[in-house]
């Protein structure tokens, strides 16, 4: 972890304490680190699909490992098992222990029973991130995405997660908004529940 | 390293006096590119030989002026970059500074140009000019044994520059 | 009133990577801007090689009749080295990346707007994964947020 001069160096892993403490990672240097993670995936990949999906799976790999420390580190090893549960474990856990700050909003989609929607007004990983318009509607926001259907394919929430970016009215910046379509299993197994 | 000291004017440098040797050297060109004078007080650095810095400190100046005459945002139709400017025709700049040095630039109606190198940090020296231009009608053109085009080596010229000079702050 | 009447970025060899106007009249076509820096670029170079000290960065305030000029590079260029054999020594030159505004004469604070256009310039141009170094910047947050610079710094003028 970055900031390691303030913080005790322990020999063992497990003296360590289990919380996190104040430990936060330069902007910039994420910045970069992820500019260059994006950079070496285009050059792997002959369509944005397929970059989309390389980013979601770089997420899709960090998700599963943030569910298995929050799990252990906030909930004494539970997990959620409800839909609303872990949607909000992820709107607001999550997002915080990821982004500093709880997510901007939490919807239910309007058209769809199995859609949820997770919105930010400035999605951190595109803070200094222009897209091309020869890019059309690609959305770095994908590793994020893959982020939230690592969490929640680990806490056997199958889910497609896509991001986009949508326009807000009176301002220059579309938001980013996380859509989440859970499997049908999720949603009968949600039902059987009540 | 003063290579890699950022915006600072590097630490040799010596600072501003109040009175005095702030200059460090004077060209003076005629129209053509001949270098009439070159006088210099404190110059430590010598990157070329002479007849090279003067020819470059020329073209310096050729295009620069041909820069801001195209680059004036104040008139919309302008000469084409590169096309000699007549004196007094175009925008024209009077002077820039670096962190080492600032050159002061006047051009005569006769396309007499003169040119004062001296510290950084030196206020505007524009009448400064105008004053070392008229010592140059005072003590050249009006000397008779001076032929225009040529070399200047006036005595007298030289010394009462010399004197000025040192006084700029 | 525009106090500032056009702003350049030029890469480490001389190539304009960015061009705006703010009102300036008779605005530049593309290849007279074009044209503008490089020869910026060796005017600045020259004034390096014509310093009589060692240790010059180059032209950092051009004036002229009808407008000042401002430059500021930054330190991560190239340094060439010229070797001069007859006279047995060498210059150190700096050529990084230069940001330049062309502003009326006397307008004040020109240091720092430029100072925080390389800002907006390392966060928003360097950071983005779409942007290859030395090329035209073509940025949609670099625009916005310069946008918003400027015009905080024209409402300061107008302000005073």
């Amino acid at each position: 972890m970055i900031g390691v001069g303030k913080i005790k160096q322990y020999s063992n892993v497990l003296d360590k304490p289990l919380s996190k403490g104040k430990q936060e990672v330069s902007l910039s240097a994420f910045a970069f680190l992820f500019s260059e993670l994006v950079q070496y995936n285009q050059t792997q990949v002959d369509n944005i699909a397929e970059l989309e999906r390389r980013l979601e799976d770089a997420g899709y790999a960090v998700g599963a490992r943030v569910l298995e420390l929050l799990c252990h580190r906030d909930k004494g090893n539970r997990r959620e098992t409800r839909l609303l549960g872990i949607l909000s474990f992820v709107h607001s856990t999550v997002w915080k222990v990821l982004f500093g700050k709880v997510a901007d909003s939490l919807e239910k989609g309007t058209e769809h029973e199995d859609e949820y929607m997770i919105s930010e007004k400035e999605l951190l990983v595109n803070r200094f991130i222009s897209i091309p318009k020869d890019m059309g509607t690609f959305n770095c926001g994908a590793f994020v995405a893959g982020i939230v259907r690592g969490v929640l394919d680990g806490a056997g929430f199958p889910a497609v997660v896509t991001a986009h970016f949508v326009p807000v009215e009176g301002q220059q910046r579309p938001r980013t908004t996380i859509l989440i379509k859970f499997a049908e299993e999720v949603l009968r197994r949600e039902a059987r529940l009540g | 390293m003063q290579f890699f000291g950022g915006t600072e004017i590097s630490p040799s440098l010596p600072a501003s006096t109040a009175s005095g040797n702030n200059g460090h050297m004077m060209y003076v060109f005629n129209r053509n590119g001949v270098c009439l004078l070159y006088r210099e007080w404190n110059r430590p650095l010598h990157t070329l030989n002479q007849q090279q810095d003067h020819k470059l400190m020329f073209g310096l100046l050729f295009s620069l002026k041909s820069l801001t005459a195209k680059m004036d945002p104040t008139t919309p139709d302008k000469a084409n970059l590169g096309v000699p400017q007549l004196p007094g025709q175009g925008c024209s700049f009077h002077s820039f500074r670096t962190n080492t040095y600032k050159l002061t630039f006047m051009e005569s109606p006769s396309g007499i140009k003169i040119i004062l190198v001296t510290h950084p940090r030196t206020g505007d020296l524009r009448e400064s000019l105008k004053y070392i231009y008229n010592l140059y009608v005072e003590y050249v053109v009006k000397n008779p044994l001076y032929t225009p085009g040529t070399p200047i080596r006036c005595e007298l010229f030289n010394t009462t520059l010399d004197q000025y000079v040192r006084s700029i702050s | 009133m525009a106090a500032i009447y056009s702003l350049y970025i030029i890469n480490k060899s001389g190539g304009l990577i960015f061009y705006k106007d703010y009102g300036s009249s008779g605005r530049m076509d593309t290849n007279d801007s074009l044209r503008v820096a490089s020869l910026w670029h060796s005017m600045h170079a020259i004034s390096q090689q014509l310093s009589p000290i060692s240790g010059c960065f180059g032209i950092e305030l051009l004036q002229a009749d009808t407008f000042d000029l401002h430059c500021f590079q930054s330190l991560t260029g190239y340094i060439s080295l010229l070797f001069f054999f007859l006279s047995k020594k060498v210059t150190r030159m700096i050529q990084g990346t230069k940001f330049f505004v062309v502003c009326e004469p006397g307008t004040q604070h020109m240091e720092g707007l430029l100072k925080h256009i390389y800002e907006l310039y390392t966060d928003y141009v360097l950071k983005n994964p779409f942007y290859e170094m030395e090329m035209p910047i073509r940025c949609e947050l670099f625009d916005i947020n310069l946008t918003q610079a400027i015009q905080k710094d024209r409402v300061a003028l107008l302000a005073r």
